[in-house]
């Protein structure tokens, strides 16, 4: 166990050094710099600031200078928003989408995994074909459309919640996290019930059947652990996107998150700002994953194997 | 009155009949045997009246003087938790994976409503059924143990709750042969130590001869006949049963009449394969350890040994199939190359056929693509029309009539499905086929008519047979010579009949006694 996590996070590194110099080579393909506004600066101006910056040194030179700063834990200046460094607005953005995208993910597992677990245990019935609907179209419903739906109806028609903005209390959170969840709840459900449907068919089943326990604790305690399967491996990921920014949603509801600013950096060329974002993003990616492998090996210990 | 009795069983799957007519008694700390092959209904015949299958049961059933076939959903539930402790055939998925084996055995013995045993008394439970270091396996999941370990865990679990009756559905089938004897004898033991009823389930004949009181014969669906096992067995009354009997291979009947063997086709020399270990561990698993094997033009070599013994591995390696990690492969004398410098004309010269016939065939091909495989890859010049031909000579060689060629796998029982592969595996003229289990997954009828069919074509044609198999007695049927293997070692080889009378190392004379 502390063996794969130990082996795991070693491998992390260079995974996560290629991500960043890629993103970083990447970036720099792209047009356009952080200093071109409506109006052009003048070319003393962007010299000097190209020159306070250090983008006028080779890019390779730059890329190692990032590298070493980003090792003590500095993730550079933002250049957009300049009284800032990128570690300030991600300390600002990040606890705003970890709650977010936390809260997101409980309730989408809370509704996900009971809805999946009706379904397959009346696999065919009506029930099972009502519920799998549901998923169907919480799945295809995209937080573009649910967000601004829900704010008109229970925001500004009903008057119960507010539209906009962290306001007291945790009112404010309620439709943001709904309309976040909603997909993902879709796809447990439907991961659930596909995986419970296949394990309730074993043989392993029949044998607790045989032993005449009731058909609840069969469900539970023989059933549902190897059936959650699949759910971790689509949330490690999943997961990763959740908790760093929900863009959307976040526009939708004037949320200051993480989102707000990996999107106004990419459209600024703010550098430094996304490949901070990219770096916290490609962490978290990795380490969901690796939580991912670790709960397949609770789930089903065969796992643990190789 | 007898402690089981099931009187004119029938049972339904979506209104389709699948079993008739059925009825047997199985009396307190006796043995009853149900006896079919596959589709016969014997699964069914035991299982249903206890919920256990998606059938529906009528007739009469009474456990104890309880009615099931009036039981409702609870009261069923009740007497399997009080009355019945169930043994099934795959001991890999028997057991839930993600529970570890002292807390399934746990649940067993609390399942009648017995209060929570002590850990002891739970490593003594798997002591009883044979297991060493039982308090270190209490804290082990079930994929850690071996197949013979999980099935008697199976065992401790199924009469934890000292139940009246033990159902136990092919429990030895998926073990090999020297398992099989002393899982049978196990249950032999505990069935005299509590009074136990046994209803015991097989297709094979040979397992159960030794332990069950009474037989019952069933096919199609349908009783065949039934009555005391020794009666049956020396004095068969039906067709059905006669045959059966003259299809399941023994060790002492009369020697089969086999061709001679020519010159040396195929040697060994000191082959060794090595796996690299799963996941990060180093080291190497060696699976096959300096063999040398020798297999002369015409003749039928078995290979024997039980699971893990090495004799896939080597049969791969020789098939050009696996890897050969060390030593050579002759043929006629001049060394064979690894799998990936032989040309087509090599290639040709070896065939393999595998255990499982359903799930050696693509599903998605129709028989004839199947059947011409071989030829479209080892004789690229050939043409469709020829091929074709090609493949109907092959299917008339395994006695499958020409209309096969265009159905698909899925249609075929499991014998017809291994004459498609033998028809496969005869097209391209080999001169050698490597046989992996190619009859263990088979009723025994079934895979009676096929080693007739191997020594048939080995009559006609002069085949060599690397015949793969932990069976002494099917093996005797069709090979001159057996060679046993044992943690990757040639052990013992020589003479069919020699080696039989007089095994001399103890893996041989497990794998003798265990036929």
């Amino acid at each position: 166990m502390l063996a794969l996590i130990t082996r795991r996070l070693m491998t992390a590194i260079p995974t996560l050094l290629v991500i960043i110099l890629a993103s970083f080579f990447l970036m720099r393909l792209a047009p356009g710099g952080p200093f071109d506004g409506e109006r052009p600066l003048d070319p003393a101006t962007q010299a000097a600031l190209q020159q306070a910056y250090g983008l006028d040194r080779p890019l390779w030179e730059q890329a190692w200078l990032y590298i070493s700063r980003l090792v003590q834990g500095d993730f550079g200046p933002s250049l957009v928003y300049r009284d800032f460094t990128v570690s300030e607005l991600i300390a600002q953005g990040l606890p705003i989408s970890l709650t977010l995208g936390g809260l997101a993910i409980v309730l989408a597992l809370m509704i996900g995994v009971t809805a999946g677990l009706f379904a397959a245990v009346r696999a065919g019935q009506a029930a099972d074909k009502t519920i799998m609907m549901l998923a169907t179209v919480a799945t295809a419903l995209p937080t573009f459309v649910t967000g601004p739906a829900l704010a008109l109806f229970f925001g500004l028609w009903l008057g119960l919640l507010p539209v906009s903005g962290t306001g007291q209390g945790g009112a404010w959170l309620i439709m943001p996290v709904v309309a976040l969840a909603l997909p993902v709840s879709g796809a447990i459900a439907k991961l659930t019930r596909a995986g419970l449907a296949s394990v309730l068919k074993q043989d392993h089943i029949r044998t607790a059947r045989a032993r005449g326990l009731p058909e609840v604790k069969i469900l539970f305690k023989h059933g549902l652990r190897p059936a959650l399967v699949p759910v971790a491996s689509y949330l490690g990921p999943a997961a990763a996107g959740l908790l760093t920014g929900a863009v959307v949603v976040e526009t939708v509801f004037g949320l200051p998150g993480l989102g707000r600013y990996f999107v106004q950096g990419a459209l600024n060329r703010d550098y430094p700002l996304v490949l901070g974002v990219v770096t916290l993003y490609a962490a978290l990616i990795i380490l969901f994953n690796l939580f991912a492998d670790l709960i397949y090996g609770w789930l089903d210990p065969r796992m643990r194997e190789g | 009155m007898s402690l089981y009795e099931i009187d004119q069983l029938a049972v339904e799957i979506a209104g389709k009949r699948l079993v008739q007519n059925v009825s047997l008694t199985v009396e307190a700390g006796q043995c009853t045997a149900i006896i079919g092959g596959s589709g016969s209904g014997k699964s069914l015949t035991c299982l249903t009246p206890f919920g256990l299958s998606p059938g529906i049961a009528s007739g009469a059933m009474i456990l104890d003087g309880i009615d099931l076939a009036s039981a409702d959903h609870q009261q069923l539930r009740n007497a399997r938790s009080r009355l019945t402790g169930f043994v099934f055939q795959q001991p890999q998925t028997a057991l839930t994976p993600h529970l570890t084996v002292g807390s399934q055995l746990q649940e067993a013995a609390m399942q009648a409503g017995s209060p929570r045993p002590s850990r002891k008394e739970l490593a003594l439970m798997l002591e009883r059924v044979g297991l060493t270091r039982a308090d270190e396996r209490l804290d082990q999941f079930p994929h850690r143990l071996s197949g013979g370990e999980r099935q008697r865990v199976m065992i401790a679990a199924a009469i934890a709750h000292h139940p009246k009756l033990l159902i136990a559905d092919e429990p030895t089938s998926a073990l090999d042969a020297s398992l099989r004897a002393e899982i049978m004898d196990l249950l032999d033991e505990l069935r005299a130590e509590h009074q136990l009823g046994m209803l015991l389930v097989s297709h094979d004949l040979a397992s159960v001869e030794g332990h069950a009181d009474q037989l019952v014969v069933m096919a199609k669906g349908r009783l065949v006949e039934k009555g005391a096992t020794r009666t049956i067995i020396t004095r068969p009354a039906k067709d059905y049963t006669r045959r059966l009997i003259a299809a399941t291979p023994r060790l002492d009947e009369a020697p089969p009449k086999l061709g001679q063997p020519g010159e040396p086709l195929l040697e060994t020399v000191d082959v060794g394969v090595e796996f690299p270990r799963p996941g990060w561990r180093s080291g190497k698993i060696r699976a096959v350890v300096n063999a040398d094997i020798m297999i002369r033009q015409g003749e039928s070599l078995a290979l024997v040994g039980g699971s893990g013994s090495g004799k896939s591995t080597l049969g791969r390696a020789i098939a050009g199939i696996g890897p050969v990690t060390s030593g050579e492969i002759r043929w006629q004398g001049a060394p064979l190359p690894g799998r990936r410098q032989r040309n087509l004309a090599m290639r040709q010269l070896i065939q393999p056929v595998f255990q499982d016939p359903v799930a050696s065939l693509d599903p998605q091909w129709r028989v004839e693509d199947i059947v011409s495989e071989p030829l479209r890859n080892l004789r690229p010049g050939l043409i469709a029309v020829d091929r074709s031909e090609m493949a109907r000579q092959a299917m008339l060689e395994v006695d499958l009539t020409e209309d096969f060629l265009s159905r698909s796998p899925a249609s075929l029982s499991g014998g017809q499905a291994q004459r498609v592969a033998i028809a496969r595996a005869v097209i391209a003229a080999p001169q050698l086929l490597v046989l992996d289990e190619a009859t263990s997954a088979l009723d025994p009828l079934v895979g009676a008519e096929i080693l007739d069919l191997l020594l048939r074509l080995q009559a006609d044609n002069g085949l060599s047979l690397l015949f793969i198999t932990h069976d002494v007695a099917a093996a005797r049927r069709i090979c001159h010579r057996i060679a046993v293997m044992e943690e990757g070692r040639i052990v013992e080889s020589g003479a069919m009949q020699a080696v039989i009378e007089h095994p001399k190392h103890p893996a041989t004379q497990r794998l003798v006694a265990a036929s």
